[in-house]
């Protein structure tokens, strides 16, 4: 993964390239930064879960767990 | 007269002990007299209300039938759309623009035979934790004005708080009916993902958003939950599940029930107060029979991890054309939370949607097989004032950020306990169970199964027959004065 500084340029320049949304002001670009921790979060999550390739499976998942009271 | 219960109040209505005229006119004054502190309102349609009131009378006085919540005047959340009247979501980029249509859930409550007479306030596109907004005013806490009153929903709990109104709705999308209910001292029901229409709500994120209650008790909310629950032709997302009487499950015993008291470090109290008054409040439902163990949750590594791709992506597609043509029209704190979301894949957004259903299926398998109810803070730390929270007063001329760094964590810091269970789309109460040093309300967040509305309905009825913090006055005469929008 890039430092954070390179990270937080390299997501500015996509933003701006993909939907033409530059940041607006300083909080947007600390918040930025942290899509790091996004995605170490994310990361560490592989490998746990297998993906669903169910359509609507969380919808059936409530109506699976749903209380009997 | 503003002192009456949702529920004692369509009673007295129904009895011809009162009017609607009469409990207008009590939630009018209560608003002249302390509006200038809290800063609930957004709008306030006194003369309309006032047709609609001296109209149920006069179907009161002759005979005709009653709905459930005739004649009970009633305010919501600002993004509940009226077919042809302004509906300002909270912000400036909707200051003028006029809805097409009425919500779904409008339509039931006003079948139902309830009086909209105002428009509340709140976190400008129902995006803040707090109740901060730049464009209407900061709303302010009723038990103490310098402290937040929790958001999105706002001015839903600071109304019914401060007895502007029996009830109000409010939406929850990280939290948002829940953080209020907690820091204003009223009962709040985030109910179970597409139990409630979402037809005619502004959305914030579609996969996560709720429609439900705040009111002063947990039978206000069964009341109102009867009403606006169900299937809906405009939402094809809402559930088809039958509708219960949610009135019905409030026995006032837990017998048989089993309450799993949270203890994952992230997730306890962070005062003692806290911590002595949820334990407090677990001795209370024990002694109505419940039985209560410690329980450690599971997943919650993976629910952190995805709840925060799906609502942020989802977000910033809602907001693309005003963040790309009107960013500076939006607060600071709103557009700086807005657009990272630009730089989430579509992959990621995707896999955390996928993984939706296998974490709750695992979630509840294992959660659900030794407890039926979990037990948490909704707020799991003292309660924070505006200042200590104000990220847009510690930014500068041109949004740069130069103020306290403690500022932005402490923002985020405050729905911690409730994003959570927004991603499991599980139903979800807070309840009043105490005070803070502070003297500003704590709350007690009760978790169940899907669709266990009732559950939850009947433990906090059961708990607030044996307390009176929902009953309490929150003390209006302070001489604090809030600062200008």
């Amino acid at each position: 993964m890039p430092e954070p500084t390179d990270f937080l340029a390299a997501t500015e320049a996509y933003t701006e390239a993909w939907h033409g949304i530059p940041a607006p002001n300083a909080p947007a670009r600390i918040l930025a930064a942290e899509l790091h921790d996004v995605i170490r979060a994310f990361e560490a999550q592989r490998g746990r879960l297998q993906f669903e390739d169910e359509p609507a499976s969380f919808e059936a998942a409530l109506q699976d767990c749903k209380d009997g009271l | 007269m503003n002192q009456l219960t949702l529920t004692e109040a369509a009673t007295a209505i129904a009895r011809r002990e009162t009017t609607a005229t009469a409990l207008l006119e009590s939630c009018l004054a209560a608003i002249d007299a302390h509006e200038h502190q809290v800063n609930a309102t957004i709008w306030i349609d006194r003369e309309g209300a006032l047709q609609a009131a001296e109209a149920a009378d006069h179907a009161t006085a002759t005979g005709q039938p009653l709905g459930p919540l005739h004649g009970v005047p009633l305010a919501h959340k600002d993004m509940y759309y009226q077919a042809g009247r302004v509906s300002t979501c909270g912000s400036a980029i909707r200051a003028g623009w006029t809805a097409p249509r009425t919500a779904t859930v409008l339509d039931r409550l006003h079948a139902a035979g309830s009086v909209t007479f105002a428009g509340l306030n709140m976190a400008e596109f129902a995006q803040n934790p707090t109740g901060h907004n730049r464009h209407h005013g900061d709303c302010h806490n009723p038990w103490n004005l310098p402290y937040i009153t929790g958001g999105s929903s706002s001015g839903s709990g600071a109304a019914v708080a401060a007895r502007f109104t029996y009830a109000a709705l409010g939406s929850d999308t990280g939290g948002s009916i829940r953080l209020p209910a907690s820091a204003c001292g009223v009962t709040g029901l985030k109910p179970t993902q597409t139990r409630v229409s979402r037809a005619g709500v502004m959305p914030l994120s579609f996969s996560m958003d709720n429609v439900g209650p705040l009111a002063r008790t947990a039978q206000d909310c069964a009341r109102l939950m009867s009403v606006i629950a169900g299937p809906d032709p405009q939402d094809p997302t809402a559930a088809r599940n039958p509708v219960p009487d949610y009135e019905a499950a409030l026995t006032g015993t837990l017998a048989g029930q089993r309450i799993g008291l949270v203890t994952n470090p992230a997730l306890v109290g962070t005062s003692p107060e806290i911590t002595a008054a949820i334990e407090a409040a677990t001795r209370v439902l024990t002694a109505r029979g419940a039985t209560v163990a410690p329980i450690a949750l599971p997943l919650m590594d993976a629910v952190s991890a995805y709840v925060a791709v799906v609502s942020r992506a989802e977000a910033a597609a809602i907001h693309a054309r005003w963040m790309r043509d009107r960013p500076h029209d939006y607060a600071i704190h709103l557009s700086g939370r807005i657009y990272p979301g630009y730089a989430i894949p579509a992959s990621y957004y995707i896999e955390a949607l996928s993984a939706r259903g296998p974490i709750l299926r695992a979630f509840c398998t294992e959660v659900f097989a030794t407890v039926d109810i979990l037990a948490l803070p909704t707020i799991p730390t003292p309660l924070p004032t505006l200042a200590e929270t104000d990220i847009d007063a510690n930014a500068g001329p041109r949004g740069e950020f130069g103020g306290d760094p403690a500022v932005l964590p402490r923002f985020m810091a405050v729905s911690a306990n409730t994003r959570p269970f927004n991603y499991l789309g599980l139903p979800a109460i807070s309840l009043p169970c105490g005070f803070d040093a502070n003297a500003c309300p704590i709350g007690l967040q009760l978790v169940a199964r899907p669709f266990g509305e009732p559950r939850l309905l009947q433990a906090a009825d059961a708990y607030q027959r044996d307390t009176d913090w929902h009953a309490r006055l929150p003390p209006l005469d302070q001489r604090y004065r809030p600062r200008a929008p």
